[in-house]
Formats: structure tokens, sequence, C-alpha cells
């Protein structure tokens, strides 16, 4: 019998499919779970409890349309669209929440600690910088997030990040350099050089 | 260093903010999210099962098998069925019965056809 690591994806999906294994579909969990809760963490600014609920709602509906993965694209990507979506659902449902107008406070100086405030060395550095990143995400547009989201933290191609996204790809690209510009203004504090 | 399209990122070497990007989406990989019940959660927020439909030819065919076979049985075994009647008879003539006794078999041949009969009508 072969060890779960050498049952690939695809086997264990013929599996769930042809035999209704939910064993199969446990693994499959079991091993895409982190990478779906992360990026929905990442997407949800942090939330841990409203990204969980949002990955269990993304392997269910996984789970029920599992007939219709075509395979043509990676299963990962698959899930990573479906979280997408469910997520970009929640956050229509709640956008006076989540989203707002930020496009005039986008500098959000209040809240942010100037680099030069961080004591401890790189750690604290680095520490404060992922918490100012976590900010800085959140005061992204919706589409903005989640394409600087797939094509870096998700380690998309541009390609994968559209159909992730459901838009051209000349879309994701205008999403992400967007998306960079308006982070380099918030995070300008962590400028290294010369004010730009 | 995510898969990069080179209009988007020729300047990355010098440019701070696709430094910090790449340096936490790295950060962002490498972290594991313990599973800590997830998988289970979502095992069991899973639709059940859709159970398994029975034809609806089953019942007749199987309630005319059974009938067949006892009719086999009588025909096959005539002087069987007569005999265990007689011996049945026989026994029960054969030993004095007080009313009493016959009241208890009454009542109690009297529960079970009506519970025999119960547990058919709510099987149909």
């Amino acid at each position: 019998m072969a060890s779960p690591q050498a049952v690939t994806d695809a086997q264990l999906i013929a599996r769930c499919l042809v035999g209704d294994d939910r064993h199969a579909f446990a693994e499959l969990v079991k091993r895409h779970q982190s990478a779906v809760r992360a990026c929905l963490r990442k997407l949800t600014a942090g939330n841990h409890a409203l990204a969980d609920d949002l990955a269990q709602e993304t392997f269910v509906l996984a789970w029920r349309n599992l007939a219709s993965f075509r395979q043509e694209a990676r299963f990962s990507t698959w899930l990573y669209r479906i979280a997408t979506n469910a997520w970009l659902a929640h956050a229509r449902k709640r956008r006076e929440e989540l989203l707002g107008d930020r496009d005039d406070d986008v500098a959000d100086d209040d809240e942010a600690v100037l680099p030069d405030e961080v004591g401890g060395g790189d750690h604290a550095r680095a520490a404060t910088l992922k918490i100012d990143m976590e900010r800085a995400l959140a005061t992204l547009s919706d589409a903005e997030r989640a394409a600087i989201v797939q094509c870096y933290h998700n380690d998309l191609s541009h390609e994968e990040a559209a159909y992730v996204l459901g838009c051209p790809v000349g879309t994701v690209k205008t999403h992400v350099l967007r998306g960079k510009q308006k982070l380099k203004r918030v995070l300008a504090a962590w400028n290294p050089g010369p004010a730009a | 260093m995510p898969h990069t399209t080179p209009d988007l990122r020729d300047d990355a070497a010098d440019d701070w903010m696709e430094q910090a990007l790449v340096h936490d989406a790295r950060e962002h990989r490498d972290a594991y999210v313990d599973d800590a019940g997830f998988t289970a959660s979502v095992m069991a927020a899973l639709p059940a099962p859709a159970p398994v439909a029975l034809p609806r030819w089953r019942k007749p065919v199987l309630t005319s098998l059974w009938a067949s076979a006892g009719l086999g049985l009588a025909f096959a075994l005539p002087g069987t069925v007569l005999d265990v009647t007689r011996g049945a008879f026989g026994l029960l003539a054969g030993r004095s019965v007080s009313l009493y006794e016959i009241a208890s078999i009454v009542v109690v041949l009297g529960l079970a056809t009506w519970t025999g009969t119960a547990v058919a009508l709510k099987r149909v």
C-alpha cells in the first residue's frame, strides 16, 4: 500500500469522486488547510476566527463542487479561488466594516510606529514591520489586497492569480501596481532611502 | 521570489517596498498553521452522505418471493403440514386445559397478531 505522501492530490480527488471517500478528502484538507487558512488570515487582515470560518466554508464548498474541478489548475490554486470568492462575498456583505473609503486616509499615521522608535534590534524591527504591513494591507481595496496576496504571499504567477480572482491578467497587474503604490505611501516611514 | 512579470518588477532590486513585500511573503509561506482540530471540524461540517435509495420494485418482489416460497413448501410437503397440525391438536386435546389457560392463549395470540399487524403497517 502506498504511503500517504506518495498519493497525489489527483488520486485523492478521484477517490472522493468515485467512492465518496471522506478519508481521502480529510487527507486533502490536512494537506492544504495551512495554506488556505494563512491566505485567508492575510485577506482578513489577521482576523483568525473569521479566516477559519471562511476556510471551513471553502473546504465544504470544495467537497460539494469537487466534480466540477477539471484539473486545469493545481488543486491548491482552485482552493485559493474558492477561498478568495468566499472572502469577497463576505466583504461585500460587511463592506462598511472591512473596506470603507480608505483612499483619503491611507497614511494612517496615528497608528503607524516609526522605525526609529523601535528598540530591540532587527527582530523587533522585523516584528513591527510585519504588524505595519498587516495594517497597510488592510488599507487596500479588496481587489488590490487579493492581487497582492495571491502574487506575493501565495507565490502565484499573474496568470494563476487571474484564474483565482476571475479577471484578466492585465487587471491583476494593475491591482498589484496600485496596491504597491498605496503600500509605499502607508509605509513611507519604513523607506530607508530619501523620501520619495 | 514570486513568479514576476518583468515589466512590473524590473527595478525590484532597489525597491524597498518590493523587498519588504517579498520578506513578508516569505515569512507568510514559512509559517505553518497548526491543524488543531480544523480538519475534524471541516469533516463534521460536510453534508451527510445521501441515503441509498431502495428501488421501488423491491417490496412487491420480496412479498411475491416469500409467498411463492410458502406455497412451494406447502405443495412440496403436503403431508407434513397436516401431520404438524394433527400433532399440535393431539397434544392440546390429550391434556386437560383450564378455561384460564385458554383465555391466556387467546390473549397472547391476539396480542401477537396485533403487534405483527402494527409492525407490518408501520413498514409499509
